[in-house]
């Protein structure tokens, strides 16, 4: 069968139950969705389908069809990176890596969906299945929200992250920095 | 039944690099023609970023661009010895090994260039990518010009190693002292930890972690910054979630799949409030100590001594699970008040007045 890949048709013979993960990353050589815990839990393996975020660890080839599939390599290449990829490169909102395709691709999903500046709820909400063991989100979370407001470099986000805190603020006497 | 809100703290101090020593990195350094410098250590970037510093290290040591360095870890065969990415060690000594490199570059560069400009090189510096009399900024060259210079005039390669290894602390056995101190440099930090504990179900909320890493210098702050982020939440999956062994019951019931081993998630996350101290140490890269894994220490102890604060009770072992936090409230069990009397029943007395819990009289 025919596989849309990232706009061009790929033919493809792994038998149709293959997960589309399986069949991206070992017949077709697509390594940005990873191979993360195959039980649809972490979100490394997420692509879009039809623009929408689908788990390819879960999705078997014959369920695809002729449905266009968006992975990291579709979204952006090195010297022309999507909004999303930028944001996540000004920010350092990427450490170890094996998690941010799939941020990425669900980010970028939202972003579209929404069509305008997403707040921090959303942002939670849309990217809750995917885990990231590095960066404690934070990064992420303006990484996203920068780029839902176009934003490039590291500049603070318009809308601030979180309320501003109620406690005083921490002074810290005799420091010789 | 209701939420109770608590606040504890932890501090902690972490001593950088290997405790025993005997432990190196080493780095070696080369200048192409044209001024670019390559970079050849076995630092592992494991994401946090030493592929980052270590450039910024040797770009401000040399005195050149940033974007004049490129840094190839990628390769054991062609890098130099480098023990690992572990133990806090890959700015404090890894980064020793690419400025210690950088310097014996900076020298050769000063060399030639005092060649080439006729001055001493006592009395150059190098900024910018330029070297540079001092006092008279118009006698320049610049390091490409240095770099062309040495290769096809002087017919040198200007290149640099540099090796960061403390010795190893032999221990005596007769009285236990030391001829090298073991520890290179101690940080310190220390986290305030804000909980919202529900006494029904026994679930813990951390809703705000302020954090304060006494770092000696932050040579990157977003790279340190986002240690500390990433730590605060694999400090708080310690905490609160993550359980490894012993299974409970037992190691049958262990968890089979992913699923099961709970991970912090975006919906765990805390208000963060970092804070970075420069308290600059006398050994490390530009005075830098460390982050890396310290940044989980403190957060476990703040958090139960918050949930102590909120409920009154200790969960004494991690994580705090709803089931840990019920079972300690129950466990804060009161005298019993009758009318004039105020009776401790047996098991609180126990506890309280024997050493060994009530176990019986110890046989020494």
């Amino acid at each position: 069968m025919q596989l849309n890949v990232n706009g061009v048709s790929r033919a493809v013979s792994s038998p149709p139950l293959t997960s589309l993960l399986e069949v991206l990353r070992e017949e077709l050589a697509v390594l940005s969705p990873k191979h993360g815990c195959e039980q649809g839990g972490c979100g490394a393996c997420t692509v879009l389908v039809d623009g929408e975020p689908r788990r390819s660890c879960l999705l078997p080839l014959a369920a695809v069809g002729d449905a266009r599939i968006t992975t990291v390599e579709g979204l952006g290449a090195p010297g022309d990176l999507a909004p999303v990829q930028s944001a996540f490169h000004d920010r350092y909102a990427a450490q170890c890596g094996y998690c941010t395709s799939g941020m990425l691709l669900a980010a970028h999903a939202l972003i579209e969906r929404k069509g305008g500046p997403v707040d921090r709820d959303e942002v939670l909400d849309a990217l809750s299945g995917h885990v990231c063991r590095c960066t404690g989100y934070v990064k992420i979370v303006e990484a996203v929200m920068a780029a839902s407001r176009g934003q490039v470099g590291a500049e603070p986000i318009e809308q601030p992250l979180a309320p501003e805190p109620s406690q005083p603020e921490i002074e810290i006497a005799g420091s010789p920095a | 039944m209701a939420r109770h809100s608590g606040r504890g703290f932890a501090t902690i101090e972490y001593p950088t690099g290997m405790n025993q020593n005997g432990d190196p990195s080493q780095a070696w350094i080369k200048l192409k023609p044209d001024g670019r410098v390559d970079v050849f250590a076995g630092t592992v970037d494991i994401g946090q970023g030493s592929k980052t510093v270590h450039t910024q290290i040797v770009a401000d040591t040399l005195g050149v661009p940033y974007d004049w360095v490129t840094m190839d870890n990628s390769n054991s065969d062609s890098s130099g010895v480098c023990t690992g990415t572990f133990a806090s060690r890959g700015t404090f000594i890894g980064g020793n090994a690419v400025r210690f490199a950088a310097e014996r570059v900076r020298e050769r560069i000063l060399d030639i260039a005092s060649k080439e400009l006729e001055i001493d090189a006592g009395d150059l510096e190098i900024a910018d990518g330029e070297v540079v009399a001092k006092g008279a900024p118009d006698r320049r060259i610049s390091v490409a010009d240095v770099a062309g210079a040495a290769t096809y005039n002087y017919g040198e390669l200007i290149s640099g190693q540099g090796t960061a290894l403390k010795p190893f602390a032999e221990i005596s056995d007769e009285d236990g002292s030391v001829q090298v101190e073991p520890h290179s440099a101690v940080s310190y930090a220390a986290c305030v930890a804000d909980v919202e504990v529900d006494d029904e179900t026994g679930e813990v909320t951390v809703t705000r972690l302020v954090q304060v890493y006494d770092v000696g210098r932050a040579i990157n702050p977003t790279l340190v910054e986002g240690q500390i982020e990433g730590g605060a939440m694999m400090g708080l999956g310690l905490a609160l979630l993550e359980q490894a062994y012993p299974h409970y019951p037992s190691a049958e019931h262990r968890g089979a799949e992913f699923g099961t081993y709970l991970a912090p998630a975006l919906e765990d996350l805390p208000e963060l409030d970092n804070v970075i101290l420069e308290n600059p140490s006398t050994d490390g890269p530009f005075g830098a100590k460390a982050i890396g894994e310290m940044a989980n220490n403190a957060q476990p102890a703040a958090i139960a001594a918050a949930i102590h604060d909120a409920v009154g009770a200790w969960v004494t072992e991690y994580p705090a699970t709803p089931e840990r936090v019920l079972r300690a409230i129950q466990a804060k069990a009161e005298p019993r008040r009758e009318g004039k009397r105020v009776i401790f029943d047996e098991e609180i007395s126990l506890s309280a007045v024997s050493s060994n819990g009530g176990a019986g009289f110890l046989e020494v």
